[in-house]
């Protein structure tokens, strides 16, 4: 008797958990959401736009998890190579040149109902995750470079944020000074993100913009920086690093972290930097002032201050062309970025600017800090072009020849000259 | 069955080797003679060409030089410090001497990216601590940025370096200092030999074999050596600081040229084995004469 109670328990048992894990499977689907970077107000209303969306759709279970921004491209090269990967992503919206070309990312205007979703975003906005023929994310939050100053020390000098170069210089020298009297400059006018290759060149470009420079011609063909004013641009910058002595002498070291900590104890006066870098003052520095105003211009175009191209960049959400859920990817992805979650980026300061038509002409974004700015410089700026080699060239050989440049180990032209010929190589295929 | 009893022991170990170590060693050999992109669809083999693409990278030469320097010198001077504080606990003061030599070891036991951020910080521009001592000293101005400058970055992770080696020369040379036979020193003092010579003439002499082992472990230990760079400045400022398994990570997960960044690892590998064998053949032909 107790062998045949024994042996209906153990089958009772088996049959259990071999009827649970089929149910499970056939239940829900599971999709995986990296979410890399962001503010932890920012990850904090993902989690619970997430889980929201686990309560309206009950067929699809979301694993999320955090990454590091600055692990992004070999993390997604990594498992993307290998047919792994998540589902959904966020990353930057220039991805969709080097990852959608490479097959990578899912093209989202295959879904029936595109054409409808399109119509919520601004169209430029929207045009930047486009490569060739095909979409590849939707936008989540626009990001225009612009310059941030230290309210506290250009009051203190009587000073307004410059709109020239040449008022730009000249507030960088004013406020470069030795504070204490101790015979050593201990606050610089200007600091640049030089340990990191790849955000060193998205805070340069916006000078050789404003300049009038372009990077690559449109056909992709040729590379452009190397133009006489690519090469004002620089000397500017390296003017004031070795003549003025303006730019802080260790910025070839700095990483964000660093720049925000000397920004908020006064070491330092501007910055070029994006919509987080308000959030990121305020976490470290509560109450601190800064003023945001556009990357200044040559003085001979001073006449274009108001329309002169600054670096346009993008963050948007992408579904990787692998996975085995496209459909319920896709609902995800517009769960996460449909206008009434657009809306969140407006009403709270996520360190993200809204992308979505009905938030940015929503009477609740006349009250964002800074938000008429970065729309007003979104509409003219540039985004890097849409070159699958783009994020190398920026990273690998723009930034070290500037930087040689800036610190006087070239001159501003043999850098650029010599960039721009190992960029035209990559380009034609010969590096 | 006894007779095979000692191979199914060992059986277990040696597949986890072969798992973890060999069979990972042969593919990055086999990677090396292959386009292998996980950026672009890779192009078969090509023989030789990814070790021309790598002697021809200007990069390669500037970080080749630097490994050496970082290798060598940052070795050099952890063993000089490891032997000065060897002397000073040798001297045996009682129970200051055990609480010295914990201390003394703190570094060695410290994980080599906290060390790392930890030296970041104590070097910072702004806040560092070494800016302030030596301002304070009037050595230095405040403000001097050492992991910022070109010319200094290398010297600043090569001392980070040193300093994370020098407990475990210290406690080497520490042994060998209590293994040299007391007897040597008497006959010296007998026959009025000064310190300085006793030093030169018995302590060093003694030491020899362990500073052989020291110096080649660390020149192996610290050629391998990726996290106090990566951490401190990951190769920069503009490469100045560029070591050759902070590159392989550039070819290979920057660059995403696996096939590249094989060819690199391969070679450090081969230059790693003709080191070490030349080297302990040179020590044995020693021991013979």
């Amino acid at each position: 008797m107790k062998r045949i109670i024994a042996g209906v328990a153990l089958v009772a048992l088996l049959g259990g958990i071999f009827g649970l894990s089929c149910g499970r499977k056939e239940d829900a689907v599971e999709l995986q959401d990296w979410n890399f970077g962001g503010k932890p107000r920012m990850i904090e209303w993902l989690r619970h736009r997430i889980d929201a969306f686990g309560q309206t759709h009950r067929g699809i279970r979301v694993a999320q998890s955090q990454k590091s921004w600055n692990m992004i491209r070999e993390l997604l090269y990594a498992d993307f190579s290998v047919g792994t990967g998540p589902d959904v992503v966020n990353v930057h919206a220039n991805y969709a040149a080097e990852f959608g070309g490479a097959g990578y990312f899912y093209p989202i205007n295959a879904f029936p109902d595109f054409q409808e979703v399109r119509t919520w975003y601004v169209p430029h906005l929207l045009e930047s995750t486009r490569y060739g023929e095909n979409y590849y994310g939707l936008p989540s939050s626009g990001i225009a470079f612009v310059l941030v100053c230290n309210k506290e020390l250009f009051d203190r000098e009587g000073i307004i944020p410059p709109r020239t170069w040449s008022e730009f210089r000249e507030a960088a020298r004013r406020l470069t000074k030795d504070t204490d009297g101790d015979g050593i400059v201990d606050q610089y006018g200007l600091v640049l993100l030089g340990g990191d290759k790849g955000g060193f060149a998205y805070r340069l470009i916006p000078f050789f913009l404003k300049a009038g420079a372009d990077v690559m011609s449109s056909d992709l063909k040729t590379v452009l920086f190397n133009s006489p004013q690519g090469a004002s641009a620089l000397q500017l910058i390296a003017d004031m690093y070795q003549v003025d002595h303006s730019i802080t002498p260790g910025f070839l070291a700095y990483q964000l972290t660093e720049i925000n900590d000397i920004f908020c104890s006064n070491k330092v006066a501007m910055s070029i930097e994006g919509p987080w870098f308000r959030g990121m003052v305020d976490d470290k520095s509560p109450g601190k002032k800064i003023y945001t105003v556009p990357v200044p211009v040559p003085d001979d175009r001073i006449a274009a201050y108001d329309t002169a191209s600054t670096l346009q960049d993008m963050v948007m959400y992408s579904i990787n062309a692998r996975t085995k859920h496209p459909e319920q990817a896709w609902e995800l992805v517009k769960y996460l970025r449909n206008e009434e979650a657009d809306m969140a980026w407006i009403r709270e300061d996520l360190g993200a600017i809204a992308t979505t038509r009905s938030a940015l002409g929503s009477s609740e974004a006349r009250n964002q800090s800074d938000l008429s700015l970065y729309v007003h410089e979104l509409a003219h700026a540039k985004p890097w072009p849409p070159h699958p080699g783009m994020i190398a060239i920026a990273s690998d050989i723009f930034t070290p020849y500037t930087q040689k440049a800036i610190v006087g180990e070239l001159s501003p032209r043999e850098a650029l000259d010599q960039a721009a010929r190992e960029a035209q190589e990559m380009i034609e295929g010969k590096r | 069955m006894r007779r095979y009893t000692p191979y199914l022991l060992l059986t277990p170990a040696l597949l986890f080797t072969v798992f973890v170590l060999v069979y990972p060693m042969a593919q990055n050999l086999v990677n090396s003679f292959r386009d292998v992109s996980l950026v672009r669809e890779g192009g078969g083999w090509t023989g030789l060409l990814n070790y021309e693409h790598v002697f021809g990278d200007a990069v390669f030469w500037l970080a080749f030089r630097n490994t050496v320097v970082y290798a060598v010198v940052g070795t050099l001077l952890a063993l000089l410090i490891g032997l000065g504080l060897a002397l000073v606990l040798d001297m045996n003061t009682g129970k200051m001497s055990s609480v010295a030599a914990t201390l003394y070891s703190i570094p060695w036991v410290i994980s080599p990216v906290v060390a790392g951020f930890a030296w970041k910080w104590l070097l910072n521009d702004h806040f560092g601590i070494l800016n302030y001592w030596l301002s304070s000293a009037g050595i230095a101005r405040n403000g001097t940025s050492w992991l910022g400058n070109p010319h200094t970055a290398l010297v600043c992770v090569m001392v980070a370096r040193a300093w994370q080696f020098y407990p475990f020369a210290m406690v080497m040379f520490l042994a060998g200092l209590q293994s040299i036979p007391a007897e040597q020193y008497e006959a010296a003092s007998v026959d009025g030999a000064t310190q300085f010579r006793k030093f030169f003439h018995i302590t060093i002499p003694n030491l020899r074999p362990v500073s052989s082992v020291l110096l080649l472990l660390g020149v192996i230990w610290s050629f391998n050596d990726f996290n106090m760079v990566f951490v401190m400045t990951r190769g920069g400022p503009i490469n100045a600081s560029m070591v050759l398994p902070v590159l392989v990570r550039e070819f290979s997960f920057v660059h995403f040229d696996l096939g590249k960044g094989s060819a690199l690892s391969v070679l450090i590998f081969a230059l790693l084995v003709t080191l070490s064998f030349l080297y302990l053949r040179v020590l044995a032909r020693r021991e013979q004469a």
